[in-house]
């Protein structure tokens, strides 16, 4: 009797916990569910009634009164004192409203949906869009009303469309544009050869022919590793899909179809994209081992500097750091801080990517010249959907968007901004990269959230062509352009698998 | 036979030798690194930094701006301090109780607490992660203290094998003087397990010392992190600081373990039952 008493009572236990799902919301968490209807959290609902959400309802315009928004920032920004700039202003020009911006004080690559929900998570993001737009799908960010702020003109289609997402057919911008992030080649000036003038500088633009194409870079860094004392010419890890994938794309390969928003066409063989794979198994034959991991990207700021490496090619927010190596070279040779610091500006040099031969031949002479179409990514602020302030929110996004603080930021942290007009006051990189975004020689990283999909088997599919410019002749796994358009087939069949098997589609 | 057990002795040193630089290596790898005046790994020759400089350490302690290691060794010690003087007494506790004293659940409690043990901890971190958010204990470093002073009894069957080792004719004896339970254990059984009591102490305190996936699911801000969370956020170019942070947390224990291993000696000892 006793037992049969047990087995009814955890049988009724059992029952209340399977039934206990099937109530409603409590609403738990944040500030999501006292929004109202307009809220990104009531998103699917709201846009069933009425073809989508009424932005007027989550942002009335209203500025919310004695409150502290938490905004999460990049390390750099911290560290260059770029974001105590930028809240100190905030919070002098809102002092009237008693709205104080704060810093979360957070991992710059904690996650939303881990810690929003629990009331955790910061206000106000500031990260790239493949992260933000992660968010999208459960609802953990709000839609902003893109068209009524004042950077909306000023900022590319192709850098809003990078936060643009459709839900019931209806078109949100999810974040706000702030920082375009792609490759940049980085050279070191006074290691080219001393008469790079008379025979380096075939047109005479006085531009290192070697900079200009990888061609020339190619025939450059032979000659360096001919010499054979350890010193390379252009180094770069080869497994990293960011910087590796632009080969690709440069030559008909792409992530996704329609416009990196379809899951279900997968690119990466597509077109010639085994020429710009090719391209880089020619390249890692003049590189050592560290081009198969990471160890180039890591040993690539103390490496330039001591000058072991001639060129590298990574994102322009690292300058700061790659000029901090050395000036500390510079230093150890026993110039003073002054001193080193200024010839390391000098002889540091970060331009345009080189342009690639149509022929993917990199030995060739005077080839036709392609330009490289690079990934990149729109870094910017989203507005969390757990904030129980979204209009201060917004003003704080407004505000660091706007033309000073995006000057302000370029000129701290060497970022280049999406902004058309803080981008030709600037000049220079950031003026170069803003071109080629709004050229589309930037391919954004797709917003969809199939793109974490991409990046092992891409990853796994560089590093094995990295490792087999090291294989020995008989062993060689890339000895044609069709062995390798069919490694790139299977990585686009591993990646569909992982998006429609394991992860679901986007 | 002489020259064997010359032989024998050489062999077995040669083995320990071998092993104690296996185990050594690694350290004495990170150590040197810590000195490293470049703070660049690739800056090695060979295994070994080419150059060798105090600034890393310096820089640890004064350059506080981005990543605070003064602080996050100030949060680890009263994270570790506190859930050792806490997780302590209770594992004593459990553990005398469990050998002492024979009650109805006693061995049902004994099977359950030893099932529970076999399990990870970190387990049931989601359901650890959802109980604290519901105790507001998320960002709070007694919410960390509580979870490692309410896991310590959970291993407390080493403290109870030895407090089997006591007889109990001593507690009878004390007993028929007139001592109650908490004068037995206090004035008679205490005084003589300080090796055990400075082992609990030694393993509670080096837990939290350097447990990682806690601290990193409960504390979001990084002015709360341990020295663990703290390393493991410092950026790729960040090397020789990692190195030296890591070599300085071994301080602690290394003071704690001299400061008790006297301790442990004289409990060893000492004898209770003379003649």
């Amino acid at each position: 009797m006793k037992k049969k008493i047990t087995a009814l009572v955890l049988s009724g236990v059992l029952c209340a916990g399977l039934l206990s799902g099937c109530g409603g919301d409590s609403g738990q968490g944040g500030g999501r569910s006292g929004e109202g209807t307009g809220q990104a959290g009531g998103e699917a609902s709201a846009g069933a009634n009425t073809g989508g959400v009424d932005l007027s309802n989550i942002f009335s315009g209203e500025l919310e009164q004695n409150v502290t928004i938490r905004v999460l920032e990049n390390d750099t920004a911290i560290e260059q004192g770029y974001f105590r700039e930028l809240i100190d202003a905030f919070n002098a020009k809102y002092a009237d409203y008693g709205i104080v911006a704060v810093d979360a004080n957070m991992d710059q690559y904690s996650n939303l949906a881990d810690d929003g929900p629990y009331g955790y998570g910061p206000d106000v993001l500031y990260q790239a869009n493949d992260v933000l737009m992660k968010y999208v799908e459960g609802k953990h960010i709000y839609p902003v009303p893109a068209e009524s702020l004042e950077c909306f003109s000023q900022i590319p289609e192709n850098a809003w469309n990078a936060y643009k997402a459709t839900v019931n057919g209806v078109q949100y911008y999810m974040g706000v544009p702030v920082n375009v992030q792609s490759s940049m080649l980085y050279y070191r000036k006074d290691l080219l050869p001393e008469d790079w003038e008379t025979t380096w500088d075939k047109n005479g633009n006085q531009v290192p022919d070697m900079v200009e194409n990888w061609n020339d870079m190619y025939r450059y860094s032979r000659e360096i590793v001919a010499k054979n004392d350890g010193h390379y010419g252009y180094m770069r890890s080869l497994y990293d899909v960011y910087f590796s994938s632009g080969f690709l794309f440069s030559y008909g390969g792409y992530v996704f179809g329609d416009n990196n928003t379809n899951a279900d066409d997968l690119g990466f063989s597509a077109g010639n994209a085994e020429i710009g794979a090719n391209v880089l198994l020619q390249q890692a034959a003049l590189m050592n081992e560290g081009c198969i991991d990471d160890s180039i990207t890591v040993s690539a700021y103390s490496k330039l500097a001591d000058g072991t490496y001639f060129a590298t090619m990574t994102t322009p927010d690292v300058y700061t750091l790659f000029l901090k190596e050395l000036r500390l070279a510079y230093q150890a040779q026993g110039m003073s801080e002054e001193e080193a610091g200024a010839l390391a500006k000098e002889n540091l040099v970060i331009t345009e990517i080189p342009k690639l031969p149509a022929s993917g031949d990199l030995t060739e002479e005077n080839p036709e010249l392609i330009p490289l179409k690079a990934m990149g990514g729109v870094n910017g602020y989203a507005i969390s959907a757990y904030t129980k302030s979204p209009n201060a929110c917004l003003a704080f996004v407004e505000f660091a968007a706007g033309y000073e603080m995006m000057l302000r930021r370029n000129e701290m942290l060497g970022i280049v901004p999406a902004r058309s007009d803080v981008a030709d006051a600037v000049g220079g990189v950031s003026e170069i990269m803003y071109h080629n975004l709004d050229a589309g020689n930037i391919v954004v990283m797709p917003s969809i959230r199939a793109v974490e999909q991409i990046w092992t088997p891409g990853q796994t599919f560089f590093e094995d062509l990295a490792k087999d410019a090291f294989r020995p002749e008989a062993e060689k796994k890339y000895k044609t352009l069709d062995d390798i358009k069919n490694g790139l087939a299977s990585v686009d069949v591993q990646i569909y698998d992982a998006v429609h098997t394991l992860a679901g589609t986007n | 036979m002489k020259a064997s057990k010359v032989a024998d002795t050489c062999v077995t040193y040669i083995i320990l030798l071998a092993v104690c630089f296996i185990f050594f290596f690694p350290c004495l790898w990170l150590i040197l690194a810590s000195f490293s005046k470049s703070g660049s790994i690739y800056s090695f020759e060979g295994f070994f930094p080419s150059a060798y400089s105090l600034d890393t350490f310096k820089t640890l302690f004064t350059d506080t701006a981005m990543y605070n290691y003064p602080r996050w060794f100030r949060n680890t010690l009263f994270i570790a301090v506190m859930s050792c003087l806490v997780g302590t007494f209770l594992t004593i506790l459990t553990a005398y109780t469990m050998s002492r004293f024979q009650f109805k659940a006693r061995k049902t409690m004994m099977k359950t607490t030893l099932l529970l043990g076999m399990f990870p901890s970190f387990m049931g971190m989601i359901a650890v992660y959802i109980i604290m958010t519901q105790f507001g204990l998320i960002n709070n470093m007694w919410g960390l203290i509580l979870i490692y002073s309410a896991n310590a009894p959970m291993g407390y069957l080493t403290q109870k094998g030895f407090f089997d080792t006591i007889p109990s004719s001593i507690d009878e004896a004390a007993r028929i003087d007139g001592a109650t339970n908490f004068q037995v254990f206090t004035r008679i059984n205490l005084p003589i397990s300080m090796p055990i009591i400075v082992y609990t102490t030694l393993t509670s305190f080096t837990f939290p010392w350097s447990d990682f996936i806690l601290p990193k699911l409960l504390l979001k801000e990084k002015d709360l992190y341990t020295v663990a969370v703290g390393l493991m956020s410092l950026g790729d170019t960040e090397f020789a600081r990692f190195a030296a942070g890591a070599v300085f947390i071994a301080v602690p224990i290394v003071i704690l373990y001299f400061c008790l291993v006297k301790f442990m000696v004289n409990g060893m000892t000492a004898g209770a039952v003379k003649g």
